[in-house]
């Protein structure tokens, strides 16, 4: 039973990526892209971590995948949805691939005890959270700062440069506002 | 399902991901691939956490999700940069860094 | 400090201290006189020095000498220097500053017509090359003496080529120092093997015989250079191009006496060596004759001085061959001041009738009596007409060299003594008796004191000097007695004999064909076979090989290092398409590293 699940969650992930790589459609990508994710998150509660699952389910299907599809949407050219999103040469990324697989592939049947079948403790989300503010909490805390980080620098690098519309002012016509749209004017 | 299989499926998603990283042209394309390919990091991590024993593996598995979010946020912000400058969102034209 | 050494260093540093006083003042050379003053200030105390020095050697002629060390090695001391007094020293440095002392008078009347700065250049050239003279007279080692020699060298590079602007007078320079330089590769060599044979640059080691050989030919090959020896004897006749005292102190007295100097210097070496002393005889006759015949067809009266300079050269050598040092130095002191007499007399005559041709002197002994005295003492001198210091010189040449390698030698010098009698009566009739052969010759006069009151000195000396042969040679450590044996009659009678011959050729004004000998020797004189010789050594040898080896620095060495920095920026040429610029390429190329990396550690 256990193994019959788990061929069928693998064989959905593996074809659901493939079509990741191979759609025409940049739409369909994405939204092929939150089929992989969502079988992932399928896995992640048959491996027994149903917090995670969560959480993928959530930040990843819904964010990433919803983020993705307005980038796609922004950044694509309007005389037509086709846009063909292939290269040449698909036969050096198959032999990259390929080569890396099978590499990776010896090196997993090479290594012993990784046979194991037996699960662990269970993990409850509680593990979890003590193990977050407790051994892990200098990590946890970096992260914080990462996404901060992250959130100032996807603002910093996307916002506009030019001054768009006139903004008016909300009272006079002459006013601060207007004085200091112009030295972020002549600093673009 | 034991934890070499798992690692193979992971192994195998990275492979996909490498795949499309080559061969995909227009960039937003590209990080989807770069999500598989992380999306195949955490799944390894999961394993390890559950037949390895020990909280590491989700921990550093969540720790994963978080910074592949950040990623992604910067990197949609580039390509937005990148198309308000250009018009275009290619790979292939985008070839400034040639010497 | 005793007295002998602190008077040779007086007589030593003199010269230099008016020397370096001049050198860094171009006022004081510029003016002319002062540089005259100076310079001839410097010799007079150098030779009052040499004078004192000299009356106290004979009254106590033991060796003194005061060295300090000099150079060191790996912690000892291997060569020293300094002063070394004793005999031989004291006698050649009152010759060197006599000499020197008499051309610098002379000059201040010869070389009156230069112009200010050349004339205080050519007075700070003497006061160098008279400093240089000494260093090498004084040394204590033999390394000293080539510090010396190598500064005689260069001083008289610049004497020579004084009138520089003259391209003859450059080239003659050039080649002086050329040949010259060429052989003291000898004198170098040599040192090199004397202090690898006995670990010291002194002249009294004992060496093994092999050794003594080689070290002694080595010296020899310097002395064959500097004392204008065949086959090195190229220099000396271009030498005349420089100012006639000049010639008569280099030419005459010093520079080319530095190598019988150092033969006498060096003699308990040359002494051990059975061989050297063989060469040295035979390769100094036969320099004799040769440079007698060729002085015979020179028309240039320094030129016929020059060779007659290299025959005696050749009788000094000669008798340092055949072992008697008392012979070649004393006729190296007759020479010194017989034929700087010659030299400036000649000087006189030339200054008078502006031109070295003997042809276009002529009746001489009318219009410049003194000068025509002077001339003819000294000619009598270098004959060995007895009672002359040259006969008595010569006479112990002869002595020594009688019955020595089969006697050849020895009539080969006899001969000589002929021609050297024969070819001196020739300018002394044609140039000085006669009927004067141009205007200039017709309005000839004796010129002023300062260019009479020399010849008069060393007149006087190349009369007398031959009756001081005694205590000459006990400075020498050595007796001497005359004897009227056969070697000084057949000697003088040649010498005579010499002088009847050409009085009947040339004599009473005969100017017509000269004898059958003297066009043959003529005609052969004219090929200049060795310097023939010299140029296609130089040209096609030398030259070819320094083209060859510039052209292997140019094309092989330099370019290595161009086809290196060539194949670099091809290499970066070609590189340069690998940034294509694309993304995906550089993933591309980071991914690849990544499988190649992974399947070197699974392979592992």
């Amino acid at each position: 039973m256990d193994a019959v699940g788990f061929a069928i969650v693998a064989l959905c992930m593996l074809v659901s990526a493939s079509y990741v790589v191979r759609a025409a459609n940049l739409i369909h990508a994405v939204l092929w892209l939150g089929v992989t994710l969502l079988t992932t998150a399928a896995l992640y509660a048959m491996l027994g971590a149903s917090f995670l699952a969560g959480v993928q389910a959530l930040v990843y299907v819904g964010g990433v995948v919803t983020l993705m599809i307005f980038g796609v949407m922004i950044t694509r050219k309007h005389d037509g949805l086709v846009v063909p999103a292939d290269s040449g040469s698909p036969a050096r990324g198959a032999l990259v691939g390929g080569s890396f697989f099978a590499l990776v592939a010896v090196a997993i049947r090479a290594t012993p005890g990784l046979d194991v079948d037996v699960a662990a403790k269970a993990i409850t989300p509680a593990d979890l959270g003590r193990a977050f503010l407790g051994d892990q909490v200098l990590a946890f805390e970096t992260l914080s700062v990462l996404l901060l980080g992250a959130m100032v620098g996807a603002i910093v690098i996307a916002r506009r440069h030019d001054p768009g519309a006139p903004r008016r002012a909300l009272g006079s016509r002459s006013s601060p506002v207007a004085a200091r749209t112009a030295p972020e004017e002549a600093r673009s | 399902m034991t934890l070499s299989t798992c690692l193979l499926l992971a192994t195998a998603l990275f492979s996909v991901g490498i795949y499309g990283l080559l061969t995909r042209r227009q960039v937003m394309a590209v990080l989807l691939c770069v999500e598989l390919m992380a999306n195949a990091a955490n799944i390894c991590f999961v394993a390890f956490s559950r037949f390895r024993g020990g909280v590491t593996g989700q921990v550093f598995a969540s720790f994963s999700i978080a910074i592949t979010v950040a990623e992604v946020a910067v990197g949609l912000a580039i390509v937005i940069l990148l198309y308000r400058t250009r018009g275009d969102t290619r790979l292939d034209l985008a070839s400034e860094m040639k010497e | 400090m005793t007295r002998p050494i602190s008077l040779a260093l007086v007589a030593l540093l003199a010269p230099v201290v008016a020397a370096l006083i001049l050198a860094p003042i171009p006022a004081l050379r510029k003016r002319g006189w002062p540089a005259a003053a100076l310079c001839i200030l410097g010799s007079v105390l150098s030779f009052g020095a040499a004078v004192a020095l000299l009356v106290d050697t004979l009254k106590d002629s033991t060796p003194q000498t005061l060295a300090v060390p000099w150079v060191r090695s790996a912690g000892k001391v291997i060569a020293e220097a300094g002063v070394h007094v004793d005999g031989v020293a004291a006698s050649m440095l009152v010759v060197v500053t006599l000499v020197a002392l008499c051309v610098q008078v002379f000059s201040l009347g010869y070389m009156h017509d230069e112009p200010p700065p050349a004339f205080g250049r050519y007075f700070t050239y003497h006061a160098l090359f008279l400093f240089s003279m000494n260093v090498l007279v004084v040394a204590p080692n033999l390394l000293q003496l080539f510090i010396g020699w190598e500064l005689v060298g260069v001083t008289s590079y610049l004497l020579i080529g004084f009138y520089f602007r003259k391209p003859s007078a450059a080239h003659a320079a050039v080649k002086a120092f050329w040949v010259t330089k060429f052989a003291d590769m000898g004198f170098l060599f040599g040192l090199l093997a004397l202090f690898a044979a006995s670990g010291s640059f002194g002249w009294d080691a004992r060496l093994a015989p092999g050794a003594a050989t080689a070290v002694t030919l080595l010296f020899f090959l310097a002395v064959v250079g500097k004392s204008a020896q065949f086959p090195l004897h190229v220099w000396l006749p271009d030498a005349m191009e420089g100012p006639t005292p000049v010639s008569a102190l280099l030419h005459a007295a010093t520079m080319v006496a530095a190598g019988v100097y150092l033969v006498v210097r060096a003699n308990p070496l040359f002494a051990q060596s059975e061989t050297t002393r063989s060469l040295m005889l035979g390769l100094g006759a036969g320099t004799a004759l040769f440079a007698a015949l060729l002085a015979l067809v020179q028309t240039d009266i320094k030129k016929v001085l020059a060779y007659s300079t290299c025959s005696q050269l050749g009788y000094m050598v000669a008798a340092l061959g055949a072992g008697s040092v008392l012979g070649g130095f004393f006729h190296l002191t007759t020479h010194a001041f017989f034929k700087a007499l010659l030299f400036l007399a000649a000087g006189s005559a030339i200054h008078a009738v502006h031109s070295n041709e003997i042809g276009a002197m002529g009746g001489l002994a009318k219009k410049m009596p003194l000068t025509a005295g002077a001339f003819i003492i000294g000619a009598l001198s270098l004959a060995g007409i007895p009672g002359f210091s040259g006969f008595f010189s010569k006479d112990l040449v002869l002595e020594a060299v009688e019955g020595k390698l089969g006697g050849v030698p020895w009539v080969l010098l006899l001969a000589t003594a002929f021609l050297t009698a024969f070819y001196m009566g020739r300018v002394v009739f044609v140039a000085f008796f006669g009927e004067p052969s141009g205007e200039q010759a017709k309005h000839a006069h004796e010129p002023g004191w300062s260019m009479r009151a020399p010849l008069v000195v060393l007149a006087v000396l190349s009369l007398g000097l031959g009756y001081f042969a005694a205590p000459f040679a006990r400075l020498h450590g050595e007796a001497y007695h005359f004897e009227l044996g056969a070697g000084p009659i057949i000697g003088a009678t040649l010498g005579i004999g010499g002088f009847v011959a050409a009085y009947a050729v040339f004599g009473r004004g005969k100017r017509e064909a000269p004898p059958a000998v003297i066009t043959w020797v003529d005609s052969i004189a004219r090929t200049r076979a060795v310097n023939r010789l010299y140029d296609f050594g130089y040209r096609r040898v030398t030259m070819v090989l320094a083209n060859a080896l510039a052209w292997i620095d140019r094309y092989v060495v330099d370019g290595a290092i161009n086809m290196l920095a060539y194949t670099t920026l091809e290499a970066g040429q070609e590189a340069r398409p690998m940034q294509t610029g694309f993304a995906a390429d550089y993933v591309m190329a980071v991914l690849a590293g990544v499988v190649c990396l992974a399947a070197w550690v699974v392979a592992r």
